[in-house]
């Protein structure tokens, strides 16, 4: 068990779940917190790691500057998407409406559309093969630790998954902006009545959101050093997992059920095949959703 | 609702109106179209009119579980692929002709599905949305993976066309009637399940299934047989489309198919059958009218579902007016037998 190799397979699995992580992080904030099913996050990222590429084909700026850019990206594409595929469904905002199985489907059916139209439209643009990152700009210099290799993204990586996490984590239980957007995910009704403006703390939360998916975007493309219009599909399921099992409204259960996801992700490519490692997320989800429906560290939920 | 009032007793004339649309549709399916398709006797146009008829299956099939029973289902064009893969493998391992592999891809299909239903059923909205995605991705995994058995990305080669009883029916018309009349009788039985007590039972889990289940209706049991039902007929497709092409490989059966096959569902309108026909054959002739669009066939499906979400929340033809021209049209089976009429045999509102 000690032998090195597997040391290095563990050390691989623990850096795919810190991506996955911090995928996860701006996911579980729209989707878990906020309580709005959001199919388009995907698409999000896909668009923050555009953004880097394009930036950094265009002036070769700083990679500070890239990342700001990939986060103005972010920003605007999770407002605008709020506008587009949220908004116009919240036509009414009595009670009934607001509960209604039919407002909650048809927001999943068209943030679904708009993310099947923004891929298209960014396949269009770009062409669907693989664009590769200039090889200034990736961050996967190995480092070694002890007996295992890393890379300095994988550091990088750590670091803003644990600056996200500690930052929602803030916001969310300290400040009037995270009471506001618990309050609205608990009750919209009961928020508007005690003088939120749940329109707005929803922009907020989804353009806070959109940022995080956006920077874990042009992350990756540096991480990877590639970049597709369809890089966002099998990060956001494996996100989608990591928040059905940590339990949907926890953000931290999020984040270590996508470092055991990961995990899980490298054994079973060391000991099966790269093929079938999808097949754990699916796996973890299915048994999650029948024997664990609460989550592994999430609070009761009334019906799954 | 207006779907549950009265039909008004009929007369003789609305009676002969009443087997006007079939009989026009059927006009249309088997004489007109075969006459065109044969006058410009282009394989491609039979290919296209294939395609349509084979989308007009899974997109009524997606109807059954997703429009009437209301279950959000993002998984079945792999149930499309496990019947299509079933036709192949017996087909090339076996050498089964057509009319074995056709009933027993819809059987193989519903047995996966009744399988993957039992721990999955009792979920509800959105979890239930992304188990069966789970499900479907996990089924095209398998296509894709399980290389000894179905050849992975490679594909396998369908050697045989249509036939019945050994009477060879690969002629491009011959095909093309195969297609048609095993399209049209599963679009008949599935209006006719879900026009029926049955039909509105599942229409009641739909609309609030904890308030059927406290009336005595067995929600996660009529939620299985609605699953294991639409994969049947999926399976039935994918059959037609193993025979037609020829070829298969798993890039047919993957997650965007599912959704274009939901889009047609939710663009003709969530439960309504005439709806869910009328979005098949718009999504899939519409960008071949459109060739020009060429690369813009998959932007135009997710911004026509989109438009169709925001502007039609009902669909091109929505449940109620479907539910209308339904009865209206095929009135005797399901017609009211009120006071005056006589015995009460009829299937549909009493």
């Amino acid at each position: 068990m000690f032998d090195p190799y597997y040391l290095q397979q563990l050390a691989i699995g623990l850096s795919l779940g810190m991506t996955y992580a911090l995928m996860a992080i701006g996911f579980t904030l729209i989707f878990g917190v906020l309580n709005v099913v959001n199919f388009a996050h995907g698409e999000i990222y896909t668009l923050g790691a555009f953004a880097g590429l394009v930036l950094i084909s265009a002036t070769a700026p700083p990679i500070v500057a890239v990342i700001l850019g990939a986060l103005a990206i972010g920003a605007l594409a999770g407002f605008s998407l709020e506008r587009i595929a949220f908004k116009p469904f919240r036509r009414f905002t009595d009670e009934a409406s607001l509960k209604s199985r039919a407002m909650r489907e048809s927001t999943l059916l068209s943030s679904l559309a708009v993310s099947i139209v923004v891929r298209e439209a960014l396949e269009i643009v770009f062409g669907s093969q693989m664009r590769s990152v200039p090889f200034d700009y990736l961050i996967n210099t190995p480092v070694r630790v002890g007996p295992v290799i890393l890379v300095t993204g994988d550091f990088i990586i750590f670091g803003v998954a644990a600056a996200m996490l500690i930052g929602l984590q803030y916001l969310l239980t300290r400040t009037r902006v995270g009471l506001a957007i618990r309050a609205v995910s608990n009750n919209p009704l009961g928020a508007k009545y005690v003088g939120i403006d749940t329109d707005r703390t929803i922009i907020t939360t989804f353009v806070v959101g959109s940022m995080m998916g956006a920077a874990a975007g042009i992350l990756m493309g540096l991480y990877y050093g590639a970049v597709f219009p369809a890089m966002g599909f099998t990060p956001g399921i494996k996100a989608f997992v990591a928040m059905v099992m940590g339990g949907l409204s926890s953000i931290p259960g999020a984040v270590i059920c996508a470092l055991i996801l990961g995990i899980s992700e490298s054994m079973a490519t060391t000991f099966v095949s790269s093929g079938w490692s999808d097949m754990v997320a699916y796996g973890f989800l299915i048994l999650t959703l029948i024997f664990f429906p609460n989550g592994l560290f999430g609070a009761r939920r009334e019906r799954v | 609702m207006n779907a549950f009032e009265t039909v008004a007793p009929t007369d003789g004339l609305s009676r002969r109106r009443s087997w006007l649309v079939p009989a026009l549709i059927l006009l249309l399916v088997f004489a007109a179209l075969p006459a065109l398709l044969a006058g410009f006797d282009r394989g491609y146009f039979y290919q296209i009119a294939n395609l349509a008829l084979i989308f007009v299956l899974l997109s009524a099939s997606m109807h059954l579980v997703t429009g009437v029973a209301g279950l959000l289902h993002l998984g079945h064009a792999a149930f499309y692929g496990v019947g299509a893969y079933t036709a192949a493998l017996l087909t090339s391992k076996l050498g089964l002709g057509f009319t074995v592999t056709l009933p027993l891809s819809g059987l193989v299909a519903a047995l996966v599905a009744f399988l993957v239903a039992l721990p999955t059923m009792r979920l509800v909205s959105i979890y239930f949305a992304v188990a069966t995605l789970a499900i479907g991705q996990m089924l095209y995994l398998v296509m894709l993976n399980w290389v000894d058995f179905t050849k992975g990305p490679n594909g396998i080669i369908v050697s045989k066309g249509f036939e019945l009883f050994g009477v060879s029916l690969s002629g491009r018309l011959a095909a093309y009637y195969t297609v048609a009349a095993v399209v049209t009788l599963s679009v008949v039985a599935i209006g006719r399940l879900s026009h029926s007590y049955y039909g509105n039972a599942l229409r009641s889990i739909r609309e609030d299934d904890q308030c059927a289940d406290a009336m005595g209706v067995s929600t996660v049991r009529l939620k299985m047989e609605a699953f294991t039902l639409s994969a049947f007929f999926a399976g039935v497709a994918g059959s037609l489309w193993a025979h037609m092409t020829g070829y298969i490989s798993p890039g047919d059966f993957k997650f965007s198919e599912s959704i274009l096959i939901l889009a047609m569902v939710v663009v003709g309108g969530l439960g309504s059958l005439p709806g869910a026909v009328i979005g098949a054959l718009l999504l899939i002739l519409l960008p071949e009218g459109l060739r020009a669009l060429g690369d813009f066939r998959n932007i135009m499906v997710g911004l026509v579902m989109f438009l169709s979400i925001l502007l039609l929340p009902k669909g091109l033809l929505g449940e109620v007016s479907a539910l209308r021209l339904v009865r209206r049209q095929l009135g005797a089976a399901w017609r009211n037998t009120g006071p005056g009429t006589g015995k009460g045999e009829g299937i549909g509102w009493r």
